[in-house]
This record gives C-alpha cells, structure tokens and sequence, in this order.
C-alpha cells in the first residue's frame, strides 16, 4: 500500500480512538444511536478498504498485462526463428512458461504473496470462490480461463521441440482471445 | 498496510465467508474394464506385523490432532543395513504431546530380518534412535560410495544423516555434511543431479513454524459448519526446499540457487522424487506440493534446473487445479516404458494418476484409468506401483488416513478419521480395478495410515507392504497372494564405484517391456526394497535384461531364468 494510503488509514484509526474515548454528551439526540465520529470513522475506513482492493485489481492487471506483453514478443520471436528456418525451441518454451503464469495470474514467487494474503484471510472474490468460479486468492483469472491458459501452455510446451508454425499461431489465438476477454471483464 | 488488509479481510470474511474453493463433485464410477476379472482369491495380504516383532508405536502429537504436525504421520523403510541379503525395516517415529506438553519424545526403529520371518529391535546397538527429534521422512542411499547403505532422516528440526560404519552400527555425520537444516523437513531424493558421479540432496520444507507454535496450537478452522480442526496448511507459511550439491567426499554444501531449485511459491513440500522423466538421460526432479502446484525440476543437462510444472501437465488436474499432493509413485502403469507418475491427494478429491509420454509431458488419466473414483473418499498419503500378483503389470497400493479426528463426529459426511487402505489392481489394459475388498484381511484393517514402502521381506519372490500408522504400531503386509512368475533384480557397484541410484532396468519378456528404476525415496517419505522386482506372468524367463547405469553404460544379461534373485554388478 502506497505512503498516501498508510497515512489515511493512520488519520482514521486516530479518528476512531477519539470517538471511542470522547465522552457520550447528555444532550446527543439519539443515545442509542452509534456516535456520528465512529460512523464517519468506518466511512472513511471503508474508502481505504475499497481503495486498495481496487489497487490490487490494477495491480494483478499489470502483472497479467507484463506477462501477456512479454508472451506476445517471445512469440514474435519464435515465428521469425521459425520462419528463417532457425531453432526456435527456447522461444517456444519460454512462451509456455508465460502462458502458464497468465493461468496462474503470476509466477511461483506471486503465488507466494498470493498465499500470504489467503493466510490473513484475504478473498478477493471470497463468494464467487464458494462457487468454484475462482481459485483461493485469485483476483481475476477465472477457473475457466485457468483451464484455457494451461491447455494452451501445455500442448505450446509439447511442441517446443518440432515447432510447427500453424499449430502455434492456433495455440496463440486461444491464449489471445482469452486474455482479451478477461481484461474486458475481470474486475 | 498490512494492519489495513487484516482489517479489510476481516470485514470482508464476515460479509461473505471464506471458503476452501467449491466442492469438488465426486466422479462417475468407472465403465467396466474389457480385460478378464481375476479369479476370487487371487489377492491376499495378511497383517504379521505383531508376530514378525515390528512393534514401535508411531507418536502423533495429540489426540485432537491440534495442528498440522500432529497428524502428518511418518515414512517407513526397507534396507539391508547389515548387507546379509535380507531385507530390514526402519520406522520413523514422532513426539507424543498432551496439551502444551510434550509427553514423550518417540524412538525411531531399525528391525534385523532375521530370515525366520521375524525381526530383531537392533535400534539401540545400531544408534539410529533419531536423536530424540519429531521425525518426518526417510531416505536411503549410499550417499558416501562406500558400498553400504545410509540412513537420511528429515525431521521436524535438523535432519540427521546416519553414515553406516560397517559393523551394525551407524553416527550421525549431518553437521558435518551440512544438511541438517532445521525446520519442517518432509521429503528428500539422492540423486546425482550434475552427473559427476556422486549423490547430491534435494530436501523439501513443508511449513515455516516452532515448536513453540506446534505447542501453542488449537483447533480453530472452521471444518464444513459443523466443527474446528486444525489450520493449516492455507494460513501457515511455507518453508523453502533445499538443493545441497556434494563434493564427493561426504559433505554437501546447499546449492539450491545456483542450481535454479529456489522454491519461489515457498509451496508446502511433501513428497520428493527423482527420475529421468524425459528419458534424456539426466536425473530430473518431482516434487508433490500440499494445496501448491506440483513442481517438476527438468535437468538441463548440466545440474541446472529448470521448474516446467505448470506447462508439463504433472502440476496440476485435468481440470486445472492445485491439489494437496503428499506422497508419489512412479512407474510404468501401461507399459509403454515411459514413466507415469501418480500422487496421493485430500479426502473428497480424487489421486491423480499423471500418464508420460517419456519426453517430460504428463496427462492426468485417473477417470479414464479408474484410478479417481476409489481415491475420492479417502485422504491418501503413500502409495507405490507394485506388481503386487507378479502378472505382468504395475498394481497400485495405497496408504490412507485423515487428519482430523473430528470428522468421526460427523458421520453424516461419510468421511472417517482412521480408513482402509486401498489396492487397485492393474487390469492390463490401461486401467485399474478397486481390489481392497478381495484382498485378504490385511485390506480390511482400518487405521490413520501414512507411510508406505513395498519389499519382499521373506525372500518369497512377491512385495510385502510395510505401512505406518498414527498412534499405533506398523503393520507388516505379509504378501499370500496367487500369482505368477517373477525376477528380482539386485543391483551393486564397487565402493568407488558411482551409484545405483538412478539406474534403470528395462527387461523384455516376449512382446513386453517392463521399466523399473531405482530411487531412494519414494510414496510418502518412504522406501521401497533396493531389489527391483518383476512379475512376469507366465513367462519364465526374461528374454533380455538390460540395466542402464546412472553413468550411462549398460550391462545386459540374456535368458534370465524366471523366480529367482539375481545380482547385477557394474563393471569397472
């Protein structure tokens, strides 16, 4: 969380302090009613919460965004190599690697800090992962998608060592159309 | 920031609860197998476990099974320590706690076959008590080429390496090797990962916690609505594998890095296995994660590795999901001598049989091999492909048990703390059949069964099974089952000499090929029998038998007569 967040979050914890400690007025209007700092507090709070939970489904876009970008100059790489009639096995398996980490909205070292937030009990789709709809902890990739990107990574690394041009680009088309379709919907 | 998250997490479970992901559906049974049913009684172990004298309870922690460490169970091992032919057994064993307590700290057990059917307690004369530590795994190897057998056990502290002197008895060498790494160890494979001859260490870590958390622990996840079972292991942090490369002279030094075996999603290690898994003649590397994508380390060929899991099929299920992978096994289920690879998963998610294609790429076939269906209900732990009726093709044993004692509470869920184990017997024709109902009284023993290692303790020519229990003794399999012929393959090489471990055996016997290969650790945190065994129907003999030495040269025998043992020895 940024600098700016953290001193907000101070601000409203502070204000919360306050409200618990003033001292209840005779002359309130409503004595059963919660004290207006508190709520204020808890609005303000909210807006924190909201704040980064959209922060972290900007941020899980670039790492998608960053993994998909590099998977789209590996695989121009790999149809050049091809095309010039050179060895493209590196490029081919490096393009399943970036594939996979779309499925798995990151690499192992995002999964770690995806595991981390879990542990605190952090579900950014906490309802939609009772359906199924979504692994634990994941922001974006649905299960569907995941499916869509590892088959696509799978048979991307299968060919690495015949790669043929035409089974490429139909892979490719699957991992596009894919991505293309969460990033018009993920949220 | 994380004071803020906490808090946002907190508000959020409260409005919509955490939840462990949807609940997976049961699979259809399996379509009937096309190949012939096995006439009733073909199948029969019987438990002699008592009478054989192997009697060390195995300590679990606390009755409620308070945290994860309480319940993870203990590996089991067959090894002839002594070099005198016949097969001995080493149980690992664990703490025994009451509250915060610790009770007693438990005794590892090293057992002398005496040839007779029974086993000597050698325990205290060989010096192999474990140091008193909680112990997880065990792995054997001759890790210092000279000729005899030595004991790897990984613990929940450090580890403890027992060099073998010699003379029935071993010390413990891991300071100086520099492997004890104290933490959660689970899992660990020898293997010469940079093929210079000598047995390098990969290590897995499990959870990053003290005893003082061990202790402290209380039942406090929410299980199905109904109960608290313990956390874990979402809500604990992982612990990282280690990768020690060795001089060749007895020390290690941890090379993990270097090497690119980081454990970057710090995943819940469990079992480890090494093998050749594109048949490129390197040694690569397995490791089943609890609720982690698996991992698969692809040796480059120069001692680097490369972690191709996710892409490779063996990470993951059909349907894309991160499973909680304990133990593995590897085979060749389907003889086309690639090697398959099948990992023990949670209760109310089915193990997962990982076809090869012998080029590093897996599938995972456990409904269409009738695998899924009798490993939904269970919660599985060690396993191992064992010809088991010597007919020709790899049946599957199985060890299961839960880790909540809770869900005893609970029968309307159909789940049970202690379970049978299981046995699926290998059809032939790709697919397996849930025998444990027709396989004698030694299947029908209900127990919180973890470790599991397959060997022919009588010398009889079949695969007994030796299994831990929690908070009971092991149970010893005898094998009596009808079956066909078979060769048992032993290999040595001269101290010096390189290793076995990692050597492949391929045997053709008419229009079959059967594939075996040696490792030192295998199931869960186990050790199957150093002899390979092969059952051959009714064939008797082996045409051809070639064993392909981890440095790369054969040795090839012809004619090999059926039902015997055979030692190969490599060449100078």
């Amino acid at each position: 969380m940024n600098r700016t967040v953290r001193i907000l979050t101070g601000v409203v914890a502070l204000m919360a302090a306050v409200a618990v400690l003033a001292p209840v007025r005779a002359d309130q209007h409503d004595s059963t009613a919660t004290p207006e700092q508190l709520v204020a507090a808890y609005g303000s709070l909210a807006d924190t919460i909201l704040s980064a939970k959209k922060t972290e489904l900007n941020l899980v876009h670039s790492i998608l965004a960053t993994a998909y970008g590099h998977a789209q100059s590996t695989m121009a790489s790999a149809r050049d190599k091809m095309k010039a009639g050179k060895d493209a096995r590196s490029e081919v398996e490096k393009l399943a690697t970036l594939v996979s980490h779309l499925g798995n909205e990151g690499d192992a070292a995002v999964a770690g800090v995806r595991k981390r937030l879990v542990e605190a009990g952090h579900h950014h789709h906490a309802s939609t992962e009772q359906r199924g709809q979504f692994e634990e902890g994941f922001v974006i990739v649905t299960r569907a998608a995941k499916k869509v990107f590892m088959d696509a990574a799978g048979q991307i690394g299968k060919m690495a060592a015949a790669p043929n041009a035409a089974a490429l680009e139909a892979e490719w088309q699957k991992v596009q159309k894919q991505y293309q379709g969460l990033m018009a919907t993920g949220k | 920031m994380k004071g803020a998250l906490c808090l946002a997490s907190a508000l959020l479970a409260l409005l919509a609860p955490a939840c462990g992901g949807g609940a997976k559906e049961p699979p259809a049974p399996p379509a009937p197998s096309s190949a012939p049913a096995k006439p009733a009684g073909g199948f029969r172990f019987v438990d002699v476990a008592r009478e054989a004298g192997i009697t060390r309870v195995v300590l679990s922690g606390r009755p409620g099974k308070d945290h994860l460490l309480d319940s993870a169970g203990t590996g089991v091992a067959w090894l002839d320590y002594d070099r005198d032919g016949r097969l001995d057994a080493y149980i690992v064993n664990g703490w025994k706690l009451d509250g915060e307590r610790v009770v007693e700290k438990g005794r590892n057990a090293l057992y002398r076959n005496r040839g007779d059917g029974t086993f000597e307690d050698v325990t205290d004369r060989a010096k192999v008590a474990g140091e008193g530590h909680w112990g997880s795994g065990v792995a054997v190897a001759d890790y210092d080429g000279d000729g005899r057998p030595d004991i790897l056990v990984t613990n929940f502290g450090p580890n403890v390496l027992y060099r073998n002197r010699g003379n029935g008895t071993f010390e413990n060498v891991a300071g100086k090797a520099g492997i004890e790494v104290p933490g959660w160890n689970t899992g660990a494979a020898f293997f010469d990962a940079d093929g210079d001859g000598d047995l390098d260490l990969y290590i897995a870590g499990y959870v990053d916690c003290t005893l003082e958390e061990v202790l402290r622990a209380k039942p406090v996840l929410d299980w199905k609505g109904v109960d608290r079972v313990a956390v874990g292991p979402f809500g604990l942090p992982g612990a990282p594998d280690h990768f020690f490369l060795s001089d060749g002279k007895g020390r290690f030094r941890e090379a993990t890095e270097e090497a690119g075996l980081t454990d970057k999603g710090l995943a819940y290690g469990f079992a480890v296995r090494a093998a050749d898994f594109d048949g490129d003649g390197d040694m690569d590397l397995y490791v089943a994660n609890d609720s982690d994508p698996n991992y698969l380390y692809r040796n480059e060929g120069n001692g680097k590795f490369r972690e191709v899991g996710l892409w490779s099929g063996a990470a993951l299920s059909a349907g894309g999901a991160a499973q909680a992978g304990m133990g593995v096994a590897v085979g060749d289920y389907n003889g086309d001598t690639f090697l398959d690879i099948f990992v023990n998963n949670f209760a109310e998610d089915y193990s997962t049989l990982y076809r090869g294609d012998g080029k590093g790429f897996f599938e995972d076939v456990s409904e269409p091999a009738g695998v899924a269906q009798p490993t939904f209900k269970v919660l599985s732990w060690g396993a191992v492909f064992a010809d088991l009726d010597s007919d020709g093709d790899e049946d599957l044993a199985i060890a299961s048990g839960h880790i909540y004692p809770q869900v005893d509470a609970h029968p309307e869920f159909g789940i049970t703390y202690a379970q049978r184990n299981l046995l699926l017997e290998n059809t032939g024709d790709g697919r397996f059949a849930d025998a444990t109902d027709r396989s004698g009284p030694g299947f029908a023993l209900v127990q919180p069964s973890h470790g599991l290692a397959a060997g022919d303790y009588d010398s009889d020519g079949d695969l007994d099974l030796l299994i831990s229990n929690l908070d009971g003794p092991p149970n010893l399999l005898r094998n009596d089952s009808e079956r066909g012929s078979w060769l048992t393959v032993a290999l040595e090489v001269p101290p010096g000499g390189g290793t076995v471990i990692g050597t492949r055996v391929v045997a053709k016997v008419g229009d079959r090929t059967l594939v075996r290969d040696l490792s030192s650790s295998e199931s869960f945190l186990s050790v199957n029998d150093p002899r390979l065994h092969f059952g051959l129907g009714n064939a008797r003999s082996v045409d051809r038998l070639e064993v392909l030495w981890a440095d790369g040269t054969r040795t090839v025998l012809t004619n090999v007569e059926a039902d015997r043992f055979v030692t190969v020895k490599k060449g100078p």
